[in-house]
Order: structure tokens, then sequence, then C-alpha cells
């Protein structure tokens, strides 16, 4: 099955790695680091970290109520 | 099935990609040849001609002296535009090209210019049909359906009138220029907008030149001069009826091509794709405001033609015995082909250094535009007010729409009195839609395998060529010896690392 490697910007792959370290040790998905851009992952957490990053992003940003 | 991704600047290019076997069928038809002719390039035209009743081939050397010095560029695009539309045989005969018409294409166009090329049909005589609709209400006509079309095209729930565009051209164009997700009303994809704006730059052609009084448009008539418009000498005007043309054929072209499945829907309801053409060539050959009646068509063309009254290309009316239809401009200017007009068009939309935009507008077309990827906040009888923001930019990204798109569209849509300004979109604005776009992609990720423990740094170097040689590396470590390599060509590296142990 093939892993994924993912290449980030450097906060962004701060914030993974601290996703990595607070699931429990079943879903941790990173496999090797491989430098501070980039990852080689699990294949099937694609879906799971573009959501986490998302969430991530909609904390950051305001939105003004109508 | 996969969209074709070509896009083809006009009818002429679309036909120009059909299969050999399916241009020859074409080729029968004598319109079609003289449109085909009339859509080549002029000195393309000149070497139809002087070939057309020359049996033998010629050699592309003898074709060459035909030549002035500065010519040689011309020749080039002439001759790829023989070779692509088949117009032109190429027989290669030891180490020399010689060029040969194509003979289908060649007893046909004799015969046309011969005989003069008589239509299948003849116009209903004026007792049948009492009152023809004049010029003007076909124009109208034509310009209501296209803008609802259009409209319908966007957003389903806003035209003004319901359309009866058959299940089958809906489908079509959504297929290829909306996206539909569950309960969602459909909504445009990337090429669906491309196409609009498309569409849009050739609409706003129109009221410039009918505002400026450079054209009267009822008589198509430019009111000083005249400008010559391909190479013919036609005595044509820069006017209603070319500019209609133009964007009907960036239309048609994009029917067919990006819609890919077309030609299989096409199928389904039994027509064929080259009869479609075959006839549409036909239908620019009709006189504009007469009445031909529906008899004289084959059953493929009557499927086809209510589509295309649908579109405004014809124009359907019944009478007490018979029923007709009456070609609007739109389908009587599809054999002309120009270059793509550079005349300069009337934008509409403000941007300012706030994020907000001001389009001076009332077509319900630009506001749906606008909507998709800026918020309208309110909408007066000649102004469009409304603020791009990041939700909605990320609504648009959503929908497959780039941020390259839309800044492009702000730029060429500028106001007049904006346009002057370097840049005419303010810097800030663009740069802030493209790094909301990049905020979206900040991960990138792609199937791959990890390769570690090499046995010699020799080894591992020719690894690291070869992935590389096939596009394939994503990330290397020469110090640890590791490397990352895209999962598309692991079995090629498998392969070539047992090659390497032996």
């Amino acid at each position: 099955m093939p892993e994924k490697c993912g290449l980030i910007d450097i906060p962004m792959a701060q914030f993974i790695v601290n996703l990595n370290a607070s699931l429990p040790a079943a879903h941790k998905f990173i496999i090797h680091v491989l430098d501070s851009t980039h990852f080689f992952v699990q294949p099937d957490v694609a879906g799971m970290i573009r959501s986490a990053i998302s969430e991530f992003r909609d904390q950051n940003s305001y939105e003004k109520p109508t | 099935m996969p969209q074709v991704k070509i896009i083809a600047k006009n009818f002429m290019d679309m036909v120009a990609s059909l299969p050999a076997i399916k241009l020859d069928l074409l080729y029968r038809n004598q319109f079609i040849c003289e449109a085909i002719l009339r859509s080549l390039p002029p000195l393309a035209k000149k070497y139809v001609l002087q070939m057309l009743y020359i049996d033998i081939p010629i050699t592309s050397k003898s074709l060459q002296e035909w030549l002035l010095a500065d010519g040689s560029s011309k020749h080039k695009v002439a001759i790829d535009r023989l070779i692509q539309l088949r117009v032109f045989e190429v027989i290669d005969r030891k180490k020399e090209t010689t060029y040969k018409l194509n003979s289908t294409f060649q007893t046909n166009l004799r015969k046309h210019m011969i005989s003069g090329g008589i239509l299948p049909r003849e116009p209903i005589p004026q007792s049948v049909t009492a009152r023809l609709p004049t010029s003007e209400e076909l124009d109208a006509y034509a310009h209501e359906q296209w803008e609802c079309f259009l409209l319908q095209l966007i957003s389903s729930g806003q035209a003004k009138k319901s359309t009866s565009f058959s299940s089958s051209m809906m489908r079509i164009f959504q297929r290829g220029l909306l996206r539909q997700r569950d309960k969602e009303a459909p909504r445009l994809t990337e090429s669906g907008f491309q196409f609009l704006v498309c569409i849009m730059k050739l609409m706003a052609l129109l009221p410039l030149f009918c505002v400026c009084g450079l054209m009267d448009p009822y008589t198509d008539k430019l009111n000083e001069g005249k400008i010559e418009i391909g190479s013919l000498s036609w005595p044509l005007y820069l006017n209603w009826k070319t500019l209609m043309q133009l964007f009907f054929c960036h239309f048609v072209a994009r029917l067919f091509i990006l819609c890919s499945d077309f030609h299989v829907l096409v199928q389904e309801q039994g027509v064929d794709q080259a009869d479609l053409i075959a006839f549409l060539l036909e239908l620019s050959f009709h006189t504009p405001g007469e009445a031909y009646s529906l008899d004289t068509l084959t059953d493929d063309q009557t499927t086809m033609i209510k589509d295309l009254a649908d579109l405004g290309l014809v124009k359907l009316q019944k009478g007490r015995k018979e029923s007709w239809f009456i070609p609007t401009k739109l389908a009587t200017n599809l054999s002309v082909s120009l270059t793509d007009s550079s005349s300069r068009k009337q934008g509409f939309v403000v941007v300012e250094t706030n994020f907000r935009m001001y389009a001076y507008s009332s077509s319900k077309l630009h506001c749906e535009i606008l909507r998709l990827f800026a918020r309208v906040e309110y909408q007066l009888p000649n102004l469009i007010v409304g603020a791009i923001t990041k939700e909605s930019l990320y609504n648009a990204f959503e929908n497959g729409i780039t941020a390259e798109q839309i800044v492009t569209f702000l730029q060429q849509n500028a106001h007049p009195r904006v346009a002057e300004k370097i840049p005419s979109v303010p810097e800030n604005v663009t740069d802030q839609i493209r790094l909301w776009e990049t905020d979206l992609n900040r991960v990138e990720m792609t199937p791959a395998h990890f390769y570690d423990e090499f046995p010699s740094r020799d080894v591992f170097e020719a690894a690291s060529d070869f992935a590389r040689m096939h596009n394939g590396l994503l990330w290397e470590d020469a110090k640890k010896m590791r490397m990352v390599v895209m999962a598309e060509i692991h079995m090629l590296m498998r392969e070539h690392l047992r090659g390497q142990n032996k």
C-alpha cells in the first residue's frame, strides 16, 4: 500500500507533528520525519489531516456576525 | 470519461480535430467545403484555389517557389492548417514531400464553384408564412434565448422564463460546465467559468459598438468607413453579426470539446457528430429572416433543430398547415471564421483597495458571475455593489475556479476609469486573492514509497538518477542514503534495483 509523502511549510509541519503526538499510539500516522518540510505518513490519513488543517484555519479566522 | 482539455479557439479548430474518416464524410457536403475554404488563412486559400484543377501532386519545393522572400512563416502556417484539416494530403516520395488536394474535397469544391451551391431547401413564399419576424425581432429573440440559457447555466433558479431545454442538452452542459453535488443546486466548474468569461468578453463588445454610434445594429453597417475582415475583400462590416458569431463559435467549440461526453450523448440520440456539424454549416448558408419548411429536414436534423431553437439559432414557427424555422444571425455567421478580434471592450468593474467592488451593470448575468466569487451586497438599477471576502473566495475555490481566473477576469473587465491605471486592479487585492488560494493548499500529498538501506553509495546514486529521469523523485537524503519515490514508478524502481543487484 503506498504511503504518502507530504510537502509542507514549516509552521504547518509543526502543526502536523503536534497532531501526531496528540493521537493515541494506535492512530499515530507519521512513519518517518524526513526533514523540516517533508513527512512520510500512513496512506489513509490524508482526509483526516486536511480536515484538521481546515479546522485550525477556521479557528484562526474571524467572521463578522451579519 | 476524462474531459478533453484541448480548447479549440473556434469552430474550425474543432472541425480540424475530427478524425480523418469523419472529415472525409464532411467534405462530401459542398457547403462544408466552402465554409472550410472561407476559414483558411489567405495564403492557404490561394494554394487551394490554385491546386483545385491540378490532379497530380505538387512538390513542396515548387510550392515554395510561389512565395516571396518574406512569406515563409505565413507559408508554414498555411501548410500546417491545410494538413491539419486534411485538405492537403502529404505524399512522401523518395525524400521529396508532395502535396495533393483531398480528392473528396476537390471534387465537391469544383462542383460547388460550377453549380453555385443550391441549398437543399427553398424559402417558403410569403403567402404561406404571412408576417415574418423582422430583423430586430429576430435578433432580440436570439439574444434573449442566449442570455436565458447562460443564466440557466449559472443558477437554475433564476432564469426569467422556464426554459424548455431538452434534458439531454442540460445534461451535456452539466457534465462539462456545471457540477452538481447531491441536494445542491448545480454549480459552475472551472471550465464552465472560463467559458462564461469568454462569452462575457464577447457579449461585452456589443453595447460598445451600438453606444458609440459606430454601428447601426439594424442595418449592420458601420457608420464610418469599412473594415476588411478575413482576407477576402468581403464588403464586411465589423458588426453585430460577426460579434455574435464569434461567441457562438466559442460556444460550439466548447460544446464539443469540453463535453467529450457530448459525442456519446449525441449518439444516444442517434445523431452523428459529423451530421450535426454538417447541418450547422449548412444552416450558415441560409438567409437569415427567411422561413424554411421543417419538412425539408431529415429526421436527425429535426431532432437537432429543437435544441438549436432553444439556443437562439433558429426560430420555430407554425402556420396553419406548415411549420417552419427561421435562421437567426447567430446561425448564418458560423462559416465566417475570424481571428480573435482585439478590439477594446467596455469594462464595468471597479475594485477598491478595501476589497469593495462596484460593477456598473444591470445585467443579471454579470450579477451571477460576480456572485460566484464575491459577496454581492446591494443591487441598484445600474450598479452592483459587493465585496471580495475570504468566504466568497473560498466558495469559488471549492468550485474549482482559480485565483488566476478571477484576477484575469477583474483585470479584463476593469471599468474605463480605472483601466488606464497600472495596475487596473489594486495589487493588494490580487495578492490577497492568490494568498488565500495557496492557504487552501498548504499541504501537498503524493502516494509514494520509501527506500533506505542501500548497500552502497553507487547503488543509491544510480537509483536516485533513475528516479529523477522518470520524474518520480520526491525527496532524498544523500547522507543517510534514503529516498522517497512516487508510487507510480515503484514497479520500475523495483526492477531497476533488482537489475542492479545482479
